[in-house]
């Protein structure tokens, strides 16, 4: 009995030793290790500290169309923020017609998700949003969701023309606009002829920074009769 | 001042510069040159190979003193190690570099010693670097020892100080090769001083032995042959050691002297890290950018020059020597020119004659206790001391742990942006994939903006590296990635190759350094 049992037991551990390899044989193929590229050394990159207009990538914006009459509506008009002491400048630094990307030009609101609001003072049929974050410097500001309403507390009749926040982090809704890089041209948002007194376009933090920056925001369209 | 005394404040300056240099030491995502040695480290310890690479790296001192480090922290591969870890080496150097103060006694004076201490042990700079994996603070406290060993040469003339000295400027040596500079300024400040005093010899007639700036006669004269010999021995060995891998690699010594005329090409032609002459300077002295705070040592530097004015006034206090201090000043006058006039610069090649601005600073703020025996007047000098010391612990503060990666820090150098480090969260985000840790990542960026990635990645199986969108894209023999890291100039070209099965985000790399990142979709 027990040499049987030994006969058992050695038969069972060569075939328990044998079996990753017969395995392996059986199926007649391994694991293909393909050698991917290493990283190449490089030293120190460039240090930028210096404002620099140049765009590193995209291409430039084609024209676009709007209807006979279109104007810029914004300028000089009053804007509200949700941070109402900014970091550095002045709120109405938003609609005063300044673009240039030196320090002097922007506003910078605090982190986390904030906004500004331009009052057209009465409705109209709105064509086109041109937004300059910051444009010293190649950034990507995240959760941009830019709105406009009639009512100046935008509770009711809201409509959404943009929305690059895909997770949900401001609460606005998920979006699906792609995200974008800034560049002296300024991001172009179409509002195809929407009607609103007022325009709300909220961000939360950029590639930099956790901080919210406005040049300019132009609102385009077709002045109320 | 009681030894009692000098021994407690001097144990309080020893003890801020541990907490300033160790405390959160991984607060600061690991910058392109951090993450570059980090690697290059890797390979050390994970198969124990070093070669001393003449283009690239600096020496390899750095890289040995680590592997204490590594093995106390268990680490045995490049996935097991932190940034605290690496970062330990330099912040401990840096600490101790206060210690080796202790070997200029009798060239400073005791409250010298002490406020040089606590001066290094509160500076921005210093510590900034200290917890930077990288060679410069390694530098500087080997220049220390030097200094130190060479003063002590200087006064016992004993064997032992001249070996120390020579192993001291053979771990200069092995630590990175600007280190020339700073022999040369050596033998410089040795000159200028030699002709300053034979100058003052003619003109009084004699060495006036028993003045307290004169050394005894025994001393002025040469070291002996023997001495010097060994001291150069000493230097030559220990830089042979390290560089050839500790006779692994008998090539790293002709690697060596290659080192030295690709630096001499790198300080030639400096290309972005071009600067003006007075750049060093200007961070030191003053910083400020839009909306933020002023940065300036210059009640550092106002300390310096007081102190070095003190030192060719023959004012070294009552136990100090105005000679120490005049060589002291003459080397950090002519390294501070060398490094100003050539075209290269980074901000942490300021280090090693900054040292000797923190020696004088120490003469200067003796001086300022020194200079009246009226109590009413020492007070009046601490109530100026005080709040500049405390000045710079809050600017290190600010500098190294509230805002160790702000563009407006002065100290801040092409570093990695705390937006890079969402991205890494994103990646391992996706590694919950059915891949895990064995998903395929492909990183297509120019090697300029590919680092600190490989540091960031290592505990990855699967990441390959390539610097053109073309040839990845074509690679298709490792499976579907699952995610695809891209230079922005490539993320459009890369965006339409793989279609709307991932998803797009961007996040900064440095300032002006955008990536974009590509996460297959769930399925």
């Amino acid at each position: 009995m027990t040499k049987r049992f030994c006969w058992i037991a050695i038969a069972a551990f060569g075939l328990a030793a044998l079996a990753p390899a017969a395995a392996a044989q059986d199926a007649g193929k391994e694991i293909l290790k393909i050698a991917l590229p290493k990283p190449m050394f490089v030293g120190t990159p460039k240090n930028i500290r210096t404002p620099n207009l140049e765009t590193i990538t995209g291409k430039p914006r084609g024209p676009f169309m709007v209807p006979v009459g279109t104007a810029l509506l914004s300028l000089g008009k009053p804007v509200a923020s949700s941070d109402k002491e900014p970091v550095i400048g002045e709120i109405a630094f938003v609609t005063d017609g300044k673009k240039s990307g030196e320090d002097g030009y922007y506003v910078e609101l605090g982190p986390m998700l904030q906004w500004v609001q331009v009052d057209l003072g009465k409705p109209h049929e709105l064509q086109a949003i041109v937004a300059w974050h910051y444009h010293s410097q190649a950034r990507v500001y995240r959760d941009v969701v830019v709105q406009v309403s009639d009512d100046k507390d935008f509770i009711s009749g809201v409509t959404t023309v943009f929305n690059n926040d895909h997770d949900n982090t401001a609460g606005l809704g998920a979006g699906k606009d792609k995200e974008y890089i800034e560049t002296f041209d300024g991001k172009l948002f179409d509002l195809k002829g929407v009607k609103a007194r007022y325009v709300r376009l909220y961000s939360g933090g950029n590639t930099s920074n956790d901080m919210n920056h406005y040049v300019e925001v132009e609102v385009y369209g077709l002045p109320a009769k | 001042m009681t030894n009692k005394v000098f021994r407690g404040l001097f144990l309080c300056a020893v003890v801020g510069a541990l907490l300033f240099r160790f405390v959160r030491l991984d607060v600061r995502p690991m910058h392109h040159d951090e993450a570059n040695q980090a690697v290059k480290f890797g390979d050390l310890l994970e198969r124990g190979e070093y070669r001393f690479d003449p283009l690239d790296h600096h020496g390899p001192t750095l890289y040995y003193l680590t592997l204490p480090a590594a093995r106390a922290a268990g680490a045995r591969s490049l996935a097991g190690l932190g940034e605290a870890t690496l970062r330990a080496v330099p912040a401990l150097l840096g600490a101790g570099l206060l210690l080796l103060f202790l070997l200029f006694s009798g060239g400073l004076a005791k409250e010298a010693i002490l406020a040089a201490a606590a001066l290094a042990a509160v500076s921005p700079a210093l510590t900034y670097y200290s917890r930077f994996y990288i060679q410069e603070t390694l530098l500087v406290f080997f220049l220390a020892a030097l200094l130190g060993s060479g003063w002590r040469y200087a006064k016992r003339r004993s064997l032992a100080w001249a070996i120390s000295a020579g192993v001291s400027a053979g771990l200069m040596a092995a630590t990175k090769e600007t280190s020339l500079i700073l022999f040369a300024g050596l033998a410089a400040a040795f000159g200028m001083l030699s002709l300053v005093e034979s100058v003052r010899t003619r003109t009084r007639g004699v060495v006036t032995a028993g003045d307290a700036w004169v050394w005894r006669d025994t001393r002025t004269k040469l070291p002996p042959l023997f001495h010097f010999a060994l001291f150069l021995a000493a230097a030559a060995a220990t830089a042979a050691l390290f560089y050839t891998s500790f006779f692994q690699n008998p090539q790293g010594l002709a690697d060596a002297g290659r080192a030295i005329g690709a630096s001499f090409t790198r300080a030639g032609h400096p290309g972005v890290h071009a600067h003006p002459w007075y750049y060093y300077f200007q961070i030191l002295a003053y910083s400020r950018t839009a909306g933020g705070p002023v940065w300036s040592e210059a009640f550092l530097l106002f300390l310096a020059a007081a102190g070095g004015i003190a030192a060719l006034g023959h004012d070294a206090g009552r136990d100090g020597s105005p000679r120490f201090l005049r060589f002291i000043l003459f080397f950090t006058g002519v390294t501070a020119a060398a490094y100003s006039l050539i075209p290269y610069k980074t901000p942490w090649n300021l280090l090693p004659f900054y040292l000797g601005l923190v020696i004088l600073a120490g003469n200067g703020a003796a001086l300022l206790l020194r200079i009246s025996r009226f109590k009413l007047v020492k007070v009046l000098a601490l109530a100026v001391l005080v709040p500049g010391f405390a000045d710079l612990a809050l600017q290190n503060r600010r500098a190294s742990i509230e805002r160790p990666a702000d563009p407006a820090n002065p100290y801040v150098y092409a570093q990695t942006s705390p937006d890079f480090l969402r991205l890494v969260e994103a990646v391992e985000r996706a590694a919950a994939a059915p891949e895990k840790k064995d998903l395929l990542i492909k990183v297509i960026a120019p090697p300029e903006e590919t680092w600190p990635l490989p540091w960031y990645l290592r505990t990855f199986g699967r990441v390959g590296y390539w610097t053109s969108p073309g040839p990845a894209l074509a690679f298709t023999g490792a499976g579907e990635p699952a995610v695809i890291i891209s230079s922005a100039a490539f993320a459009d070209e890369v965006g339409a190759a793989l279609g709307d099965g991932y998803d797009q985000a961007f996040y900064g790399l440095r300032p002006e350094v955008v990536l974009s990142l590509f996460t297959r979709r769930p399925r």
